[in-house]
């Protein structure tokens, strides 16, 4: 008797969560849509080829940190060093290849690096030292941003040459005609490499946090640490790879930032971090750890990218920007709530 | 099945209750009354049809199985729900609680079994939380003195001895206790719900704690008293209700009714169907031996054998060492002490990984905390402890496989459950429960350490949980149980080791003893050499 009225209840409560499921997804996909239709209606330059590849352009750096911030995220942590991070390895790729020498390529990979090693050392700092990951990263935020500084001396770093600005400057698939008159007219404008990346990298973090066993430990670290490490689960190795991926993408995006700008601004990236975080909330990753998913954070990246474009195309002021994009997350974030409560 | 055996003493509103509203003569008017009250939430009818009465001055025990519904009661007299059908009369008014706050201004106070104090603060400070005498700047500031002079005149009120200045955080639980009763006493409070109080006290503790309510009765506060511990009722209870499945089923005067009588009620069947009928019998094999384990103050020198087919019991008090022992066992605590041997192996285990991959599984006395990743569904849960057997070598999930496993199990448990994908949070916890079992079986655990498996369990799923315990043993896995329910002990193990303050002061053959051996052996006045000459 008790058991059948058990059940009864589970079925219930199972249909209702199912529908708030979608309705939440729906929420963030159906606001980016309308968000689309809005702009396309008030500014006739929105909609264009251009422009979606500026916005996607635009869209790569939130979507990198924010697919970084997601897996944190999702084991209960929050990485708030992700914009110093990136200042730093973009400054330390660019000083790589003017001061020392190295192909761009090489200097790449070593801005890269720096990012991984930082994420490492929060790792660490959460797992051996048992810091709370808000003390750990704000300890990490100031440390890099002040080494960028320092090794810089607080000047950009320029004259990097032209292919330093292939990554973020190049794309693929560009059509160019040169006309009878000798102009060059853009058919298309190709696919920006970042765009590319942040395609890839998406797939490949979504694939692995639905389809491995790393992702499945990385969910069950967030849901219960404490059921996941009794039920065999290497905890803190979990926690770490998480701050390590977050910490690389953050060094990724730091390469391909200064790229853009052909130029190494140690200043580069401040509350970057902010907006990572922000594109993952909107995209239904729960603050508490267990939930959250790489499309979700795709959705919300685009959200805050795209309100920022159609926002500056029909001339709303930064300041205005802020405060949209700020009740955006708040509205968000509520109907999270609204979602979870019971 | 509506039988009420209580109105002899209370043939007044015994008659009031038959007639629903009728309001009978002012003497006779119970302090409280609640009358056909139903509860439902979605999709379950937690409470139909439900009364309960209580006098001033009174002790009425409201006893059921956990899940009858005694917990929607009382939060529907505190306020904190309200009910779907039905009236509550309180000082023979008709009321309706919308919050607790309102039921605490009308003089209704609950002590909930985990208690709600903050430990940061001092007593007095926690008995007049949200309610601090205040003066000066427009009563922003707090008047300590009168703050401190009030709480100790409730705290010396109820005779205990606690400075009014100590952390709360220092405090014992008794101790704790008494402040929450302070705290009743602070809001005059005539109707007094006590849930579990006595689950973890001492003897002696419960003696202190009868005597304050017997006090308490006496100056005419009414009091609901919830416990599992009849055989305690007889000191205090003047009278006990009985709910089952969220139905009411009787109320007695407790003299004239007896803990088997209660019992029967509250099951709904015979004690005798509780338990299955073992099929496992111990052979002479020795599975899992423990020789000499130790930590720190925690235990010392702790020695055992397990058998296969053998069922071994792990019986005394609370924070007698026996959770703590089968941790260390699985890793999941460092041992300083002591070898662990499986099937002959001498095991070096510093993780649960190393017990895991070794095959020994714990089952946590706290599933929610402890057993389950609670928001991930049913199929993540049971293979989660197994996820190279479902994933090939690049770390990537086969989800035929997945899907195959889980669903093994599931139907192997007889796990009722929507579907796969169903997060576990969602479950009973008797579903729950198999689900942990499945978990470990999928990993092809070779001795399973049950703590508490039936905590929190109904009835019906209690009796699977055993008969899956029992098949374990039968099929040649080692089973140990921790429990601090003597007749769970008695009705499903072979062997108990009975431990006291960190130590197995006796192995007992549970045909051989008595619920009064193990208590004697678990406060430590058991025989010294009884473990010794036991050991298989």
């Amino acid at each position: 008797m008790a058991e059948i009225t058990d059940v009864s209840k589970q079925k219930s409560g199972a249909l209702s969560d199912r529908k708030k499921d979608i309705i939440q997804k729906f929420a963030a996909l159906g606001s980016l849509f309308m968000l689309i239709a809005v702009f396309s209606a008030t500014s006739s330059a929105f909609f264009t080829i251009d422009n979606g590849m500026t916005v996607a352009l635009q869209v790569t750096s939130i979507a990198f940190l924010g697919i970084g911030a997601t897996c944190v995220i999702i084991t209960g942590g929050i990485d708030l060093s992700v914009g110093s991070v990136l200042a730093l390895a973009g400054v330390v790729a660019a000083l790589a290849v003017k001061d020392y020498g190295m192909p761009v390529w090489l200097g790449m990979i070593v801005g890269i690096l720096t990012g991984s090693v930082c994420g490492f050392i929060n790792g660490l700092m959460v797992t051996k030292l048992k810091l709370p990951p808000f003390i750990a990263t704000l300890g990490m935020m100031m440390i890099a941003r002040g080494v960028a500084l320092q090794i810089t001396g607080a000047r950009a770093v320029s004259g990097l040459g032209e292919s330093f600005g292939e990554l973020g400057n190049g794309s693929l698939f560009r059509i160019v005609n040169i006309g009878d008159d000798g102009f060059p007219t853009v058919v298309f404008p190709g696919i920006p490499y970042p765009v590319i990346l942040m395609v890839l990298i998406a797939l490949a973090v979504s694939y692995m946090l639905n389809r491995s066993v790393l992702g499945r430990h990385i969910y069950a670290v967030g849901s219960n640490a404490d059921a996941a490490r009794l039920s065999g689960v290497n905890v803190s190795r979990i926690v770490n790879f998480t701050y390590v991926l977050s910490g690389t993408l953050a060094g990724l995006t730091g390469c391909v930032l200064m790229s853009r700008l052909v130029t190494a601004q140690p200043n580069e990236g401040v509350m970057y971090e902010l907006d990572a975080i922000a594109s993952a909330v909107i995209g239904g990753t729960s603050l508490i750890g267990g939930v959250g998913t790489i499309s979700g954070t795709a959705i919300g990246a685009f959200v805050i990218g795209i309100l920022r474009n159609g926002l500056n195309m029909n001339g709303v002021s930064a300041f205005t920007q802020q405060i949209i994009i700020g009740l955006v997350i708040l509205v968000t974030v509520w109907i999270d709530q609204l979602r979870n409560r019971r | 099945m509506q039988s009420r055996s209580a109105e002899t003493s209370q043939s007044a509103h015994g008659a009031a209750m038959t007639t629903g509203r009728g309001v009978p003569a002012a003497g006779n008017e119970p302090l409280l009354r609640l009358d056909n009250i139903s509860k439902e939430f979605p999709g379950v009818k937690a409470l139909s049809n439900v009364h309960f009465d209580l006098n001033r001055g009174e002790v009425h025990a409201v006893c059921g199985e956990n899940g009858a519904g005694k917990s929607t009661l009382m939060k529907i007299v505190s306020g904190v729900y309200q009910p779907s059908a039905g009236t509550i009369s309180y000082k023979g008014e008709e009321r309706q609680f919308a919050s607790t706050r309102e039921s605490e201004a009308a003089g209704i106070a609950i002590i909930h079994q985990e208690l709600n104090l903050i430990p940061h603060l001092s007593v007095a400070e926690n008995i007049y939380l949200a309610r601090e005498p205040r003066f000066g700047l427009g009563g922003f500031l707090v008047d300590r003195k009168k703050l401190r002079a009030d709480a100790k005149r409730c705290l010396d009120r109820l005779g205990v001895d606690i400075s009014p200045d100590r952390p709360v955080r220092g405090l014992s639980v008794a101790q704790c206790q008494m402040v929450e009763i302070a705290k009743a006493l602070s809001l005059e409070a005539q109707v007094l719900i006590m849930d579990e109080p006595t689950s973890s006290l001492t003897e002696q503790e419960t003696g202190k704690l009868f005597k304050v309510i017997r006090d308490l009765k006496a100056s005419g506060v009414g009091i609901v008293y919830i416990s599992h511990r009849l055989d305690e009722m007889a000191e205090i209870v003047d009278r006990v209700t009985v709910l089952r499945d969220g139905r009411y089923i009787s109320t007695d005067n407790f003299a004239e009714t007896s803990i088997d009588q209660i019992v029967s009620r509250m099951v709904g069947r015979s004690l005798e169907e509780k338990f299955p009928d073992r099929t496992s019998s111990p052979s002479d094999e020795v599975i899992l031996s423990a020789e000499g384990l130790s930590r720190g103050h925690v235990f010392r020198n702790v020695s055992f054998t397990l058998r296969r087919g053998e069922i071994l019991g792990f019986a005394g008090l609370m924070g007698a060492g026996r959770t703590e022992v089968a941790r260390a066992i699985f890793g999941a605590d460092p041992l300083d002490a002591g070898t662990v041997t499986l099937h002959g192996q001498t095991l070096s285990i510093s993780s649960p990984r190393d017990a895991i991959a070794a095959g020994i599984a714990y089952l946590s006395e706290d599933r929610k905390a402890q057993g389950l990743a609670i928001k991930m569904p049913v199929d993540a849960n049971m293979t989660l402890a197994n996820m190279e057997a479902v994933s090939n070598r690049f770390g990537l999930i086969d989800f035929a496989k997945h899907a195959k496993a889980a669903k093994d199990y599931v139907d192997l448990l007889n796990v009722r459950t929507p579907s796969l994908k169903q997060p576990v949070r969602l479950l009973s916890g008797g579903n729950q429960q198999k689900i942990i079992i499945g978990k470990w079986l999928f990993r092809q655990s070779k001795v399973l350490f049950f703590d508490e498996p039936t905590r929190g369990i109904d009835v019906g799923a209690k009796l699977a949980i055993y008969r899956i315990m029992d098949e374990l043993a039968a099929n040649g896995i080692g089973v140990v149980l921790i429990s601090s329910e003597l007749p769970e002990i008695l009705g499903m193990t072979d062997r108990v080791a009975v431990f006291h303050q960190g130590r197995i002061t006796g192995v007992l053959e549970t045909k051989k003893t008595t619920q009064e051996e193990i208590m004697r052996y678990a406060s430590g006045y058991g025989p010294a050499g009884a473990a010794r000459t036991m050991h298989g």
